[in-house]
């Protein structure tokens, strides 16, 4: 039997189609995935993430368990000038075994001096702490699975900060100056920052300046009993503003259209290596070598013959099954490798030779794109951006560009101060 | 998504274990997919028809219905000649889920064997069919 979150019922109750997703019954739409996936980019939408898995690391040696087993270096990581991670920063990287393969990817979260919080995926909670109790042998640091401890829900889009703005206590100024990936508060009683952040209601949150859909926004955390209150009440603030909640086919195109990785789909039992995430790890300026030394480290550096990993956006909406093993084969019919992700992104399409995204300031008029279809590829070589590809599966074939972004004009990065 | 008591299934149409449907029209058959069909796809963003005058046998595939998640084969209900396609969808692909009987119809079949459309389950049929897969 699948788990469910705080907010099963409501999906249900809203006549959401639902289906398993890491071991969790999930939304994937409610009305329409399309219009969910349009909300986000034109207003905000609303997920339901509490399926996402959550790991206390605190104790004296909890910097160094993670500096061993994540691939971001925390001791440089933070600014253009590679500062130490602060307490209230969060960073993206990944957990690999000894052989460089990943085990699944992760946001640590500083929340004080000598203690994280880890966030994973769906299911891999139990997994990830698993795995960093094995590496903590003689380090004093304790490692615990909060995932039932802790709630989850993202709000996405440009409009997000206005209406966080109108819940949260002190109104936007408590939320001013929050840089992408800070966060504030805390949900955790003992933990220092408890109450530093508080919903009107009186509910505590972190509150995380992140999310998984390349849009201005935010993660909330929160104790699992607040999350079906706070839902309603930012869908009844949000939804005069064209606020939605959005299922995990939203989730999915959006993702899919801003470059990110599904962890076990697009990043998963090969090494950690040659794709677009590779931010995610601690290259010298050289690339030479690594700044630290980390499990996987080797493997990684050894790797000159791991498969390649790029994005791809077709000529129009129409996409391959991935799941069932699309072919990539270049336009002389050699085949080079397989489809990772295959999804469309329903707020972009082409004029001419560019993309636009119905969130592009410069826009033609009248522009009303129908979405195309884009993702990854993973294959035996290294593409250039540019570079002409087949996807084929079964008796559907569709031309594919190689391309370094997709979705254009996304608004994660844009400047706190413009979007409250 | 719909519960089974809210789907439109009308008695006047034939239905094909795939989930299409099909309606005798003068001496052609016209051909769809079901309100739960459509229902459990989601959005279709995409239609892809056969030509006029293709020939297609019972079970072939003749198109494929793209949703925002998944690209799913349409299968021919009956034998027969295409004689008509529904230009529409080419701009207004949505028509599948919002008139799924009607205006989001997909081809006109000239059927080999017109009997055939009898051997295609009635509402009721279809509805037991239905319940069984939702246990």
């Amino acid at each position: 039997m699948a788990h469910q979150t705080p907010l099963h019922a409501w999906h249900t109750t809203q006549g959401a189609k639902m289906a398993e997703f890491g071991g969790y019954d999930m939304p994937l739409w409610y009305a329409s995935a399309k219009q969910e996936h349009l909300s986000v980019l034109t207003a905000a939408g609303l997920f339901d993430t509490s399926h996402m898995a959550v790991v206390g690391v605190q104790g004296p040696d909890a910097l160094a368990l993670l500096q061993a087993c994540f691939t971001k270096d925390l001791d440089a990581c933070i600014g253009r000038h590679n500062g130490p991670i602060a307490s209230g920063r969060c960073v993206y990287g990944a957990f690999l075994s000894d052989g460089g393969e990943v085990i699944d990817d992760a946001i640590v979260f500083k929340t004080a001096d000598r203690r994280f919080l880890v966030v994973v995926n769906a299911g891999m909670g139990g997994t990830v702490s698993r795995h960093l109790e094995m590496h903590a042998e003689g380090l004093d640091v304790r490692v615990e699975d909060r995932t039932d401890g802790v709630g989850k829900i993202d709000l996405q889009g440009p409009l997000a900060g206005k209406i966080l703005g109108r819940l949260v206590d002190g109104g936007p100024s408590a939320m001013a100056g929050m840089v992408y990936f800070s966060f504030k508060g805390h949900f955790d009683p003992d933990a220092p920052g408890y109450a530093d952040l508080m919903l009107k209601d009186g509910t505590p949150v972190l509150l995380s300046r992140t999310g998984y859909t390349g849009e201005f926004g935010f993660e909330i955390f929160m104790q699992p009993d607040r999350v079906l209150p706070v839902w309603e009440s930012v869908l009844s603030e949000g939804a005069p503003l064209g606020v939605l909640p959005c299922g995990l086919a939203a989730r999915d195109s959006l993702r899919a259209g801003a470059g990110l990785p599904l962890s076990h789909q697009d990043i998963g039992a090969w090494p950690f290596i040659h794709h677009p995430w590779e931010f995610a790890l601690p290259f010298t300026p050289d690339r030479s070598g690594f700044s630290k030394s980390f499990l996987g480290d080797k493997a990684l550096l050894e790797a000159a013959d791991a498969p390649w990993t790029a994005a791809y956006v077709g000529e129009d909406l129409r996409k391959v099954n991935a799941a069932d093993g699309a072919q990539v084969l270049l336009p002389d019919g050699r085949i080079i490798g397989s489809v990772l992700t295959c999804a469309t992104d329903m707020g972009i399409g082409r004029v001419g030779s560019r993309i636009y995204s119905i969130a592009s300031g410069d826009a033609p008029e009248g522009f009303s794109p129908r979405g195309l279809c884009c993702g990854f590829v993973k294959t035996d070589r290294p593409l250039e951006s540019g570079q002409t590809l087949t996807l084929r599966n079964g008796r559907r074939t569709i031309q594919a560009g190689v391309v370094g972004d997709i979705r254009p004009d996304r608004t994660a990065r844009r400047p706190i101060q413009t979007m409250l | 998504m719909k519960e089974i008591s809210e789907l439109q299934l009308p008695e006047d149409v034939r239905y094909a274990e795939d989930h299409e449907w099909a309606k005798s029209q003068g001496d052609v058959l016209r051909v769809g997919i079901s309100d739960y069909a459509q229902d459990q796809l989601g959005d279709i963003v995409f239609v892809e028809l056969p030509q006029a005058g293709d020939r297609l046998k019972k079970g072939d595939e003749f198109g494929t219905v793209e949703s925002v998640k998944a690209v799913s084969e349409l299968f021919m209900p009956v034998s027969g000649e295409i004689t008509a396609v529904n230009g529409a969808l080419e701009d207004a692909p949505e028509l599948v889920n919002t008139a799924p009987y009607s205006d989001g119809w997909m081809i006109d079949v000239k059927p080999d064997d017109p009997s055939e459309l009898d051997a295609l389950m009635d509402r009721d049929a279809y509805l037991d069919m239905l319940k069984g897969s939702e246990q």
